[in-house]
């Protein structure tokens, strides 16, 4: 297993197009082209319109939901809905609670898998080989296993109920592939870079801080999205270990606000205008950091291909 | 495991001693410092559990008193009374056939056409990507109302176009289709890593056969195919053992209905082991289930790494 990211350490993105398709008469060109973009179009349509959609129950008032036939567009605008609509889902608790979580879940699980694989890869030490495939291996345990016994331990200490379980295990090395990704990372750097650092008095702790840390930004940068990602969607746990609701994360409050409860149909023109909401953060870091999201797939995909 | 790393210790700290550096000694306090959080992790959230969650599924355990060991016990009940548990295997099963093929062939055929040199290229790959990135739940409860029979637009649109419309979750037949095509919608995950494995082919290897005169089709299943199946094994050991473990999709829109058309064996374990609906939680029932469901995991990426052989090319020529 000496395979390196060797996309990694550049910063352009990784993906570039190949070469056009070799040029024949230009009317057939020509249909290619329009093919390729009637395609393109619905393509974008299925992945947007849905979206889009979403934005016009946000803005239409609780009745016109439910109108039949269904218009389109909503026949006036309920800018109220994005303001009433957070407050009968207690929005702004929940994205507290979110914040909070996801906050401290994406510092724990990146630092110790930087850890980890500071370690796997520059020091050497008994048992180097042994404990990276032990973790490597653990990527293919399914969660569900460790559930129920999970559940009854956090129990027994008192954890049930509190965030504990959600963030605590973030700091123990909790994501495996985090491990694995920062161990190839930390690989692919030149070994003479620790040597020099060596040379010039610093201890493990000063290389792996202001060595190591700055140099391999692009690599945790990418854990620190996976993270969030996993953090913020999570909702079978949050579920589990969470019982009241002041407590909850945005998935289990926003999937609870449309659950069937008592035969009561849920104010859906209230839910899409929160649902927006829920979407942003996520939204506003791909956009910001899109790169990042790809490169950290595309390292997977090129570190087993070789 | 144990003894296994302590016999490992002596040849390794040997070599180190006499090859590399000098300061051996620190680099192993410090490796075990650096590494130390994950293994803590590793023993409490990792090796106990499983060990403690095999041991439940052979007991009668309610989460109150002592588990009771019943040996076998949960599992004849599983197979043989459980009127629940074939329908949630046969569930489960069924989710695997219909999500894995399509999300790899539709995976496949997005990173094709995004691979191709056209304007607004970007765009497209962007916008295929977007639903992988919004939270779980807020598009699965999106897509609970787009396919509301009366007034979702899954419907409206049909509808205008003069096509066949469908109760979708509210109907048996349909309710896993349904689920499927709302896990469909986040393709752009499948998507991403086969682009970044087909950019990974060496261009000459399509120049030599555009210079042999081949055709597009024999280019992709001679050249493409045959230079990704490393990643469409991967892809397979993925998305299969994703699929196995489904939860949120058939717990938000379903909740396993109608009937048992929906009730994956993840949502089974769920409630079986964590109902609040006032029942008593059966946690070794839904230990001795997690571990079938473990079993036919490990089973499935087992064969598909034995057979792998057959299909997947792989580099043998020295570099």
């Amino acid at each position: 297993m000496t395979t390196l990211p060797t996309e990694a350490p550049a910063p352009a993105p990784a993906l570039t197009e190949t070469p056009a398709a070799p040029k024949r008469s230009t009317g057939k060109r020509t249909a290619r082209t329009t093919s390729w973009y009637v395609t393109a179009l619905f393509i974008c349509s299925v992945m947007v319109v849905p979206l889009l959609w979403m934005i016009t129950i946000g803005l239409k008032s609780g009745s016109a939901v439910f109108e039949v036939p269904p218009r389109l567009l909503p026949r006036e605008f309920q800018w109220s809905n994005f303001v009433n609509g957070p407050e009968a889902i207690r929005f702004p608790r929940l994205l507290l609670n979110s914040t909070i979580i996801t906050m401290l879940s994406v510092l724990g699980g990146v630092m110790t898998a930087m850890m980890a694989g500071y370690a796997l890869a520059r020091l050497r030490f008994p048992g180097q080989k042994v404990w990276f495939y032990l973790f490597v291996g653990s990527m293919l345990l399914p969660g569900v296993v460790g559930l129920i016994p999970l559940f009854q331990l956090y129990k027994s200490i008192g954890w049930y109920d509190t965030w504990l379980p959600l963030i605590v295990p973030a700091f123990f090395g909790g994501n495996p592939l985090f491990i694995f990704l920062a161990r190839q990372y930390f690989m692919a750097i030149p070994y003479s870079i620790d040597e020099a650092a060596k040379i010039d008095g610093a201890g493990h702790l000063r290389i792996f801080v202001s060595v190591m840390l700055p140099l391999t930004r692009p690599a945790w940068i990418t854990m620190a999205i996976l993270a969030f990602q996993a953090s913020w969607n999570d909702f079978l746990n949050p579920l589990v270990y969470l019982y009241s609701a002041d407590k909850w994360p945005l998935s289990v409050g926003m999937a609870q606000f449309v659950s069937p409860f008592a035969g009561q149909t849920p104010n859906w023109s209230y839910y899409m205008a929160t649902n927006l909401l829920y979407m942003l953060p996520p939204l506003i870091i791909f956009f910001a950091a899109q790169r990042y999201f790809i490169q950290g797939l595309g390292s997977l995909g090129s570190t087993t291909q070789k | 495991m144990n003894r296994d790393g302590r016999r490992r210790k002596v040849p390794r700290a040997g070599k180190v001693g006499r090859g590399l550096s000098r300061n051996a000694g620190s680099d192993v306090k410090a490796a075990y410092l650096f590494i130390s959080p994950a293994i803590i992790g590793f023993t409490v959230f990792v090796v106990y559990p499983l060990v403690r969650s095999f041991y439940l599924s052979l007991t009668k355990y309610n989460g109150l008193s002592d588990p009771v060991f019943v040996g076998l016990g949960n599992f004849r009940r599983l197979f043989t009374v459980d009127p629940a548990f074939w329908p949630s295997l046969r569930a489960t099963g069924y989710l695997v056939l219909l999500y894995v093929p399509l999300s790899l062939a539709l995976g496949l055929a997005l990173a094709v056409f995004c691979n191709q040199r056209f304007a607004g290229v970007r765009i497209v790959r962007t916008l295929a990507y977007l639903p992988v990135v919004l939270p779980a739940v807020a598009t699965i409860t999106l897509w609970k109302f787009i396919l509301n029979p009366q007034v979702g637009l899954a419907n409206t649109i049909l509808d205008k176009l003069h096509l066949p419309t469908s109760d979708w979750l509210q109907s048996p037949a349909m309710s896993m289709p349904s689920i499927v095509i709302v896990m469909l919608w986040g393709v752009g995950g499948t998507m991403i890593i086969f682009l970044a494995a087909l950019q990974a082919v060496p261009n000459e290897l399509y120049e030599a056969a555009r210079v042999d005169g081949a055709g597009p089709y024999s280019v992709f299943f001679r050249i493409t195919l045959p230079m990704i199946s490393p990643i469409m094994l991967l892809q397979v050991i993925l998305q299969t053992t994703a699929a196995l473990q489904t939860f949120n999709q058939p717990k938000i829109l379903t909740n396993g209905g109608p009937g048992f058309s929906t009730n994956v064996l993840m949502l089974s374990i769920y409630n079986n082991g964590f109902s609040n609906l006032g029942r008593i939680p059966q946690l070794g029932y839904a230990s001795a289930q997690v571990w079938v469901l473990f079993i036919v995991i490990i089973a499935v990426i087992a064969l598909t790494a034995k057979f792998s052989s057959l299909w997947t090319y792989s580099d043998n020529t020295p570099d």
